[in-house]
């Protein structure tokens, strides 16, 4: 079942397209990641999805709800955490969770919620207390209140320390077993990565690809790299072994780019073969941080041959 | 509208306004301290500035001006634009709830904020000073309400012009000290020069102090209908461009 359909999506800020012809499912139980750059209009589309942003043209529906002209029913259904939302000063964790309880006809138990997000013990806490990681633990009690079937979380790990994202990411795991939808907005490659099912990376108000992150991955001829310490050998040696593109030496290492599975085998049977000497092999491959990268420069190149200033930036 | 849900936001506001000190003690505690001191150094004895009435007498209902200036010209306009700074009014918006509720809640609390200090200046003043009350009840208590509507509104548009926090507090007390000092809310309006006064005449919060002593005195609504001409006219305009140019984000 298709929990968000958006089909056309177009925002506009004056004569600025900040989302331009925007295209895009979400499945039931599936955790959907929009990455790119600030100002690649990520949090415009996920604001008209919510309900908080018109949207010039296109075709929006969220559990069957058109988010603009059903709003009320639509905060009954989906939850949201907003991009750096602060609350009142000295309001205390309890106090808000009683609050947005009251507004809405069937919540969920603050208190288990609490207790679920490791808050349970802050309640009586001022909100301005908490840590970043609680501030944003609490975030999400709030949007779970309402027992929505379908979460937005906007940049919920922007600048929390590893061990807080780390923490964040299994909560997304545990909400989707749950059988929440999760729609996340994102910076970071491996975020997305460790939790989505499914990713569109954004720039420029449109989506430049999208598909399950090994798919997305899988699209680009993006090449894998081995790498490890061999004083002795020579660059040149693996030159011409299968699948191996390029082979070169910074300092001690040999860094060696290929076709991912063929040149890993014929790398290390010929390190084999041969009984070379070598240690610390480490395989890279590619991700989505090579393909926005990748992405990236493309985009970069052929700004610069097409003159650019038509529409999107 | 949701009565409910309004009464606990407010109470909830409530809370929190007065947990925020400096609010408790320019609203709630400064209005007394400054009658302590004025009436320290005066009494209470009938004086000829003062046409015959005596200093606490007349400064009792002049320092509503002052009162109604701290909710309505700082606590209301600061606190509105943090919230939208804060992206609180927005997170309001993601709910069922109309952020209109949040802005009810605010007109809520700093109006019964408002009646609160003004009744603790009363009972500090009757106490210390055998304060006396020589107008009617029910004049005096309109007055009163029409005053905090007219000055809530100036606020209101300090709330919308100011694009961010920063810029309200600026606006807020560009605006806020002149009402208190120039106006006869703190000092009384009859020790200053004549020049002044004619400066004066042109700050809404003196047409309050001008009505409330007249009603509080005695006198009759209709003796100071140009000032609350003048205070509708302000209450008008203000809440209109306020309603063009508030933005919840």
């Amino acid at each position: 079942m298709k929990m968000i359909e958006a089909d056309a999506l177009t925002v506009k800020y004056g004569d600025l397209y900040a989302v331009d012809d925007v295209s895009f499912n979400v499945a039931e139980q599936e955790i959907f990641g929009i990455v790119g750059p600030n100002g690649a209009g990520k949090t415009s589309t996920v604001e008209c999805i919510e309900g908080l942003r018109r949207a010039h043209s296109g075709r929006v529906r969220v559990v069957g709800l058109d988010p603009w002209r059903e709003r009320r029913a639509l905060y009954g259904v989906i939850g949201a955490q907003l991009q750096d939302t602060a609350y009142q000063d000295r309001v205390r964790v309890g106090e808000l969770c009683k609050l947005f309880s009251s507004l809405y006809r069937n919540p969920a138990s603050y208190v288990e919620l609490l207790e679920i997000m490791q808050l349970g013990d802050r309640r009586r806490a001022l909100v301005s207390t908490l840590s970043g990681g609680q501030r944003q633990r609490l975030s999400i009690v709030l949007a779970l209140l309402p027992n929505p079937r379908v979460v937005f979380l906007d940049e919920l790990t922007t600048g929390l320390d590893p061990r807080a994202r780390h923490q964040m990411w299994d909560l997304m795991l545990q909400l989707r077993e749950r059988g929440l939808t999760i729609v996340l907005v994102s910076h970071y490659m491996d975020e997305v990565e460790a939790v989505c099912d499914r990713v569109a990376i954004m720039d420029g108000g449109r989506i430049l690809v999208d598909g399950s992150v090994g798919d997305v991955v899988g699209r680009f001829d993006l090449l894998t790299e081995i790498s490890f310490y061999a004083g002795l050998m020579q660059p040149g040696e693996l030159a011409g072994l299968a699948g191996v593109q390029s082979v070169e030496r910074q300092r001690n290492r040999i860094i060696v780019r290929g076709r991912s599975d063929e040149a890993v085998g014929a790398v290390l049977q010929y390190l084999g073969q041969n009984s070379v000497a070598y240690s610390g092999l480490v395989v890279k491959q590619p991700g989505l941080e090579e393909v926005f990268l990748e992405l990236a420069g493309y985009r970069l190149s052929e700004a610069s041959s097409t003159a650019a200033g038509e529409r999107g930036r | 509208m949701d009565l409910r849900i309004a009464l606990k936001l407010t109470v909830l506001e409530g809370k929190l306004f007065l947990r925020n000190y400096i609010n408790v003690f320019f609203l709630l505690l400064f209005p007394s301290l400054i009658l302590l001191l004025f009436g320290g150094m005066f009494g209470n004895e009938p004086a000829a500035i003062f046409g015959g009435y005596g200093t606490v007498d007349v400064s009792v209902p002049a320092y509503a001006g002052m009162i109604i200036s701290v909710t309505g010209l700082m606590c209301l306009p600061l606190t509105l634009s943090e919230y939208r700074e804060k992206k609180i009014l927005k997170r309001f918006r993601a709910t069922p709830l109309s952020p209109h509720y949040v802005i009810i809640a605010q007109i809520g609390v700093n109006l019964l904020m408002t009646v609160v200090g003004m009744l603790l200046l009363f009972i500090t003043a009757r106490i210390v000073f055998d304060l006396h009350f020589m107008g009617d009840f029910l004049p005096v208590v309109a007055v009163f309400l029409f005053s905090t509507l007219s000055i809530f509104s100036l606020g209101f548009l300090i709330a919308a012009v100011a694009p961010n926090m920063m810029a309200a507090t600026a606006i807020a007390y560009l605006v806020y000290f002149p009402m208190l000092f120039l106006t006869g809310a703190t000092i009384p309006i009859e020790m200053m020069p004549e020049t002044m006064q004619k400066i004066a005449a042109v700050l809404p919060v003196t047409h309050v102090v001008k009505a409330m002593k007249a009603v509080w005195l005695g006198e009759s609504i209709a003796s100071v209908s140009n000032s609350l001409l003048l205070l509708a006219g302000i209450t008008v305009v203000c809440f209109f461009l306020s309603f063009k140019l508030f933005r919840w984000e």
